[in-house]
C-alpha cells in the first residue's frame, strides 16, 4: 500500500537524474513566456499572459506578475497555483526578516529562502515538486539591481536578462543578440516588447496578452516598483509599432 | 500502519545494494570537477566553473567553492540546491559548536558532521540522499596541518593528500597520483590543482576558481589574471615536453627550433 | 558600578567599559573586557547581571557570525540592534528573563556612517550620538551635553572621553580600575591604548 506514496518522493534514477525534477521543468516550457532585463537604472519583467478574454477583469486577476516586498517583484512560468503557494511563503519571509532586522531582506537571500524550499519538496515529504520557475527583480543597497531566474529543482542564478517559459531559448538567443551593457530602463523596456513580439505567436500584440512591471529609483532615491496598467502597456506597444491598428483598420472601413 | 513517508526509500536489494546510493552517486560524476590538493604549509581547492554565459551576471551566480566557517573551506559535485542545503547545515553546526565550546571546529570534527547528516539522509524515512559529493579543506585552530577530507552521499568519509570529486574524476585522481609530492610549496600545490583540472577543463582559466587556505589566515581566492599566468606557463610546459619527446628521436636539440614546432604537436 | 559609555564622531565610534569584574562590593579581576565583537563592524558591550551578560552577548555573537557565514556578507549595525532588542524584548516576556543592558556601536561600511544604540534591560532601544549605562549616566552625559558634537574627529572623540572618565574617578565612590576603550571606523574593530595611571583627587 505504501509504495503509492513513497513513490511521490523524488528519487534518483540509475543515471543520477532527478526525473520527477526534469519532467517539472517540461511543464515549465509548456507555459507562457516570461522575461527580465536588467538595466542601469532599473529592471523590466514582461510576460505573456495565455488566458485572455473580454470578460476578464484586466486590472485584478495578474497571472504572471506578482509583487514580494517593497524591494523586489517577480515573474512566473508554470503551474501558477503552485506559484501561489512559494509567493504566499515568500511574502512572509520577506515580512519576518524585515521584522527582525528592521530592514528590508537583501535579495539574494529571498530567493535563496524560496529556493531551499523549492529544494526540500525534490529530497523529502512525499510529494511532487513544485512546477514553477521564477524570474525576480529587485534592489539591495549592497548589490544594487539584481535580476535571478530559478527552477523546480531549487538551482538559482544571476542574470543580465533572461527569459523562462515557451519558447524560451529562442527567447534567450534574442536577448543575447540585443543586450547591451548599461542600457537604460527605457531601452529595455523597448527591448522586452521587441522580444515578446517575436516570441509570442501572434505578430500583434496588445495589452491584455501581456503583462508589464519595472522596477527603478525615483528621482529622490527611493526604490519603486510599478505592474503597467493597461493603458500605459498599450502607450509602450504603439511607440514601438506592436500595438494591433484597430482603431486605424475601422477608420479606413468607414471611408 | 505505514502512512506511507515512514519508509526508507533507500532500502537493500535482494543482493545488498543500496541503490539511490549508488545512483546519488551518479548525480554527483554528473556535476563539475572539484579538486584538492594538499602542499606543504597550505591547502588549495579548485573547481571547474560552468562557463558563463554571456547574459549570466557573474556577480550575483552562487560559487561551488564555499566557506564553512572562516577556516574551512569546502567544494561540491553534484545537485547544486542539495549542496546549498548541506552546506547551511555544516555552518549552523560550526557556529554552534564555536558558542557550545568556545572553540571552532576541527576539520575532521566538521566533515564527520558533514557525513554524518549524508549517511542519516541514506536511512530516513521518506527521504532521497543528498546527490552531492564534498571535498572539505582547511586547518584546526593553533595548527599547522593541512587537512583535506572527502564525503560521498554514502556518508563515507575519507582523509587525502589529493584528491578530485564530479565529472571526470577518475582521470583526475590519477593524474594526481602520478604528480603528487609530500611537502610542495605554494607555487608548486598551486600548479599542480590547475594542471590537474587542465585534465578536464578546456576552456583554461575562466572555467577555473582557486581557492587556498592558509594556516590562521581567512580564505583566498585567486584572481582570473593570476590563474591566467599559471595556465599559460603550463601550457607551454606542455608544449616544451611534447617538442622535447619528439626531438629525443631526432638529433641536435636546439631550444629555438623546438619552440617553432611546439604548435604542430598541439593540433 | 559597571561603567559602559559609548561616543559616535564624524567618521568612528569609541566604545569604553570599565575593567573591573565585580561581585557585591568584591572586585574579582581587573582586567575585564565586557564587550563582543559580532562582525568586523559591530561591537557590542554589556552590563548587568554577571552570568546573563555573557550568555545573552555570546549568543548574539554567534547568531551574527551565523548569519555572515550563511549570507557571505555582515548585518548592519542598525540591522543587528533591531536584532538584538527582539530576542532581549522575548527574552524578557519568557519565565527567566535576561538581565543585560547594551551598547551597540558600529561602521556601516555601504553608507559610511557610524552608529551607537542604546538598549536597557528593558529592551528599549534608542540610536544615540552618546550614551552610558549604570552610574556613568548621571556623571557623563552633562559632560557630553556640553562637549559633544556629530562631527568631532578622532582626538576630539578622545579628549571628551577623557573628560567623562576623569570626572568619573572623581565621583564614583568604588575603584573600576581604569577602561578598556576601543574604536570603530572603517577598517574595522580595534583597541585604544589608554593611560589611566593618574590619579584625580575630589575637591
Amino acid at each position: 500500500m505504501s509504495r503509492r506514496y513513497d513513490s511521490r518522493t523524488t528519487i534518483f534514477s540509475p543515471e543520477g537524474r532527478l526525473y520527477q525534477v526534469e519532467y517539472a521543468l517540461e511543464a515549465i516550457s509548456l507555459a507562457g513566456t516570461a522575461l527580465g532585463i536588467l538595466a542601469k537604472d532599473g529592471i523590466v519583467l514582461a510576460a505573456e499572459r495565455k488566458v485572455t478574454s473580454k470578460l476578464l477583469e484586466q486590472d485584478t486577476s495578474a497571472e504572471k506578475l506578482y509583487i514580494l516586498n517593497d524591494n523586489m517583484i517577480c515573474a512566473v512560468a508554470g503551474m501558477t497555483a503552485d506559484a501561489n503557494i512559494l509567493i504566499n511563503y515568500a511574502r512572509q519571509a520577506a515580512q519576518k526578516y524585515l521584522l527582525t532586522y528592521n530592514e528590508d531582506i537583501p535579495c539574494e537571500q529571498l530567493v535563496r529562502r524560496l529556493c531551499d524550499l523549492k529544494q526540500g519538496y525534490t529530497q523529502h515529504g512525499g510529494l511532487r515538486p513544485f512546477g514553477v520557475s521564477f524570474i525576480y527583480a529587485g534592489y539591495d543597497p549592497q548589490r544594487q539591481f539584481q535580476l535571478y531566474q530559478s527552477n523546480p529543482s531549487g538551482n538559482y542564478g544571476g542574470w543580465k536578462a533572461t527569459s523562462v517559459g515557451a519558447n524560451n531559448a529562442s527567447a534567450q538567443s534574442l536577448l543575447k543578440q540585443d543586450y547591451k551593457e548599461d542600457c537604460d530602463l527605457k531601452e529595455a523596456c523597448g527591448m522586452a516588447v521587441k522580444v515578446l513580439s517575436k516570441t509570442m505567436d501572434s505578430t500583434k500584440l496588445s495589452s491584455e496578452k501581456i503583462e508589464f512591471a519595472t522596477v527603478g529609483k525615483t528621482k529622490d532615491g527611493r526604490i519603486y516598483h510599478h505592474l503597467w496598467g493597461a493603458d500605459e502597456i498599450t502607450t509602450l506597444l504603439k511607440e514601438h509599432g506592436l500595438a494591433k491598428e484597430d482603431t486605424n483598420a475601422d477608420d479606413k472601413i468607414v471611408s | 500502519m505505514a502512512s506511507g513517508y515512514d519508509r526508507a526509500l533507500s532500502v537493500f536489494s535482494p543482493d545488498g545494494h543500496v541503490f539511490q546510493v549508488e545512483y546519488a552517486l551518479e548525480a554527483v560524476k554528473r556535476g563539475t570537477c572539484a579538486v584538492g590538493v594538499k602542499g606543504g604549509d597550505i591547502v588549495v581547492l579548485g573547481c571547474e566553473k560552468r562557463s558563463a554565459m554571456k547574459l549570466q551576471d557573474t556577480r550575483i551566480t552562487p560559487s561551488k567553492l564555499g566557506l564553512v566557517d572562516t577556516h574551512v573551506c569546502l567544494a561540491f559535485a553534484g545537485l547544486n540546491a542539495d549542496a546549498r542545503i548541506l552546506i547551511d547545515k555544516a555552518r549552523l553546526e560550526a557556529q554552534s559548536h564555536r558558542l557550545t565550546v568556545e572553540d571552532p571546529v576541527s576539520i575532521e570534527y566538521i566533515t564527520k558532521y558533514v557525513a554524518g547528516v549524508q549517511q542519516r539522509y541514506t536511512q530516513s524515512g521518506g527521504v532521497r540522499p543528498f546527490g552531492i559529493s564534498t571535498l572539505i579543506v582547511g586547518f584546526d585552530p593553533n595548527d599547522k596541518t593541512p587537512r583535506l577530507y572527502q564525503t560521498e552521499p554514502s556518508g563515507i568519509f575519507s582523509a587525502w593528500k589529493a584528491n578530485a570529486i564530479g565529472r571526470s574524476s577518475k582521470t583526475v585522481r590519477e593524474f594526481l597520483e602520478r604528480n603528487h609530492k609530500d611537502g610542495m610549496d605554494r607555487e608548486a600545490t598551486l600548479k599542480l590543482t590547475i594542471k590537474s583540472l587542465l585534465e578536464v577543463v578546456q576552456t583554461g582559466a575562466k572555467n577555473i576558481e582557486i581557492a587556498i587556505m592558509a594556516p590562521g589566515k581567512q580564505v583566498e581566492m585567486l584572481p582570473v589574471e593570476d590563474i591566467e599566468a599559471y595556465v599559460k606557463t603550463i601550457e607551454q610546459e606542455k608544449v616544451e615536453e611534447a617538442a622535447k619527446k619528439k626531438s629525443g628521436r631526432t638529433p641536435g636539440t636546439g631550444s629555438a627550433a623546438i619552440l617553432t614546432r611546439g604548435p604542430d604537436d598541439t593540433a | 558600578m559597571e561603567v559602559l559609555l559609548g561616543i559616535t564622531g564624524k567618521d568612528f565610534t569609541l566604545i569604553a567599559c570599565s575593567k573591573a569584574a565585580m561581585r557585591g562590593a568584591t572586585i574579582l579581576k581587573a582586567s575585564d573586557d565586557k564587550t563582543r565583537s559580532l562582525n568586523k563592524h559591530t561591537l557590542m558591550a554589556f552590563s548587568g547581571e554577571a552570568g546573563d551578560t555573557i550568555q545573552f552577548a555570546e549568543y548574539i555573537q554567534a547568531n551574527a557570525q551565523l548569519y555572515s557565514m550563511r549570507n557571505g556578507t555582515d548585518l548592519s549595525p542598525s540591522a543587528l540592534a533591531h536584532f538584538i532588542r527582539g530576542e532581549l524584548a522575548s527574552s524578557l516576556r519568557s519565565r527567566k528573563p535576561y538581565n543585560v543592558n547594551l551598547l551597540l556601536g558600529g561602521f556601516d561600511p555601504i553608507t559610511g556612517k557610524p552608529s551607537l544604540y542604546w538598549m536597557d534591560y528593558l529592551a528599549a532601544l534608542t540610536a544615540a550620538p552618546y550614551a552610558a549605562h549604570g552610574y556613568a549616566q548621571y556623571y557623563c552625559l552633562s559632560i557630553l551635553d556640553k562637549h559633544h558634537n556629530p562631527n568631532i574627529d578622532f582626538e576630539q572623540g578622545m579628549k571628551v572621553l577623557r573628560m567623562c572618565t576623569d570626572e568619573l574617578k572623581r565621583r564614583l565612590p568604588i575603584d573600576f580600575k581604569g577602561m578598556l576603550v576601543k574604536v570603530i571606523d572603517k577598517d574595522g574593530i580595534r583597541e585604544v591604548e589608554y593611560n589611566d595611571d593618574a590619579r584625580i583627587a575630589c575637591p
